[in-house]
């Protein structure tokens, strides 16, 4: 194994973790922090935080960089939208990231679990808000306008690299159709921030990166989230290399200059770290 | 109180782990939430905190070991 730089280091409490992992088990929800393996569990679960995955811990994709288990999807819950709001009332959470597994099996692509996840949060706990990071449900407008009719606060749908390493990342999307998505919300529901994420250190150039934020920009996307992609497994798509937090910092410059309203770009971001401050600083820098 | 701190399991999966670093010597104290030692992982470097106040008496295991889940890797004074 590659040493690793000294800036992916994360803190990591066992008692906390145990405690949210404990709930998440007895109300039968997933998370993504879980699911994904992802670097801020650690962080996360000790401020009481956790990105609840919707629909299931098998996706019906099986993205090269993604540690999310692809395999036959799981029956819907129909609990699940009241358990979920149950454990953001536990959890106390002021802010509340709700994805999914991609459901290409599913009519709506999962749409209405969306929807009903996000009508048993307000009816719970009606001051807190909802960010839905959405499959791209195949660039479906009826799904979309299923999920946007909730009045999601925050609509995300990442679009995980440039589109010159899609073939390569993510063989089953389609560039063209994520920037869609982002498009047809905007447009449609103004009211809500779009928000989008992409990974860097996959080989992607500079120049790339320029015209993703270009394209990003073009369908109106407000938030920008830019973070390292980290190699689940020997199995995975290859690390090309470790971009440095300066290199970091000066990708926020850009998507600043460029026009995006809010950007989070450092090593360990990913679309839902922190993602209430994005909110709260009314998708503003 | 003489305790032992034991190898965490990050992830369901996960057996065992690389012992990286000691970040404390035999015989310092340590408050809650402080990192005593580093496990690395396919994705990143896991500081493990302290989840209280206490004292590095002796360590179990060196680093570069491959230390199984829940086998014991420090005795330490609680406090």
């Amino acid at each position: 194994m590659e040493r690793k730089p000294d800036w992916l280091k994360v803190p990591y409490n066992k008692e906390a973790v145990a405690e949210v992992a404990a709930l998440m088990k007895d109300l039968k929800l997933n998370t993504v922090c879980k699911e994904a393996n992802c670097p801020n569990l650690g962080e996360c679960y000790q401020t009481h935080t956790a990105t609840f995955m919707i629909l299931g811990s098998h996706c019906t994709r099986n993205c090269r960089f993604c540690n999310v288990t692809h395999a036959r999807p799981d029956p819907v819950d129909p609990e699940e939208p009241r358990n979920l709001a149950l454990a953001a009332q536990k959890l106390g959470l002021r802010h509340v990231v709700i994805t999914q597994v991609t459901r290409d099996d599913l009519p709506d692509g999962g749409a209405g679990q969306f929807a009903a996840c996000i009508r048993a949060l307000r009816a719970l706990c009606p001051d807190t808000t909802a960010e839905v990071l959405i499959s791209d449900m195949k660039g479906d407008h009826a799904c979309l306008d299923t999920v946007m009719q909730a009045r999601p606060d925050v609509l995300n749908h990442n679009v995980e690299t440039v589109q010159e390493l899609y073939a390569a990342v993510r063989p089953q999307a389609v560039y063209q159709r994520s920037l869609d998505v982002l498009r047809y919300c905007k447009e449609q529901y103004p009211g809500s921030l779009t928000k989008t994420g992409f990974m860097v250190g996959l080989g992607e150039t500079e120049d790339q990166i320029r015209r993703l934020m270009d394209d990003l920009l073009d369908v109106g996307c407000d938030i920008l989230t830019i973070g390292q992609y980290l190699q689940p497994s020997p199995d995975h798509c290859p690390l090309q290399r470790y971009v440095t937090p300066e290199e970091f910092a000066r990708y926020k410059e850009i998507a600043l200059e460029k026009g995006f309203r809010y950007v989070a770009s450092t090593p360990l971001v990913r679309s839902s770290y922190r993602a209430a401050e994005a909110l709260q600083a009314g998708g503003k820098n | 109180m003489q305790k032992q701190i034991t190898m965490p399991q990050l992830r369901d999966e996960m057996k065992s782990g690389v012992f990286c670093a000691w970040l404390k010597e035999e015989g310092q104290p340590y408050k809650k939430g402080e990192p005593i030692f580093e496990i690395e992982t396919d994705k990143v470097v896991n500081q493990i905190t302290a989840s209280e106040d206490g004292v590095l008496l002796r360590k179990l295991v060196e680093e570069g070991d491959e230390v199984t889940v829940n086998a014991p890797v420090a005795d330490v004074e609680a406090r």
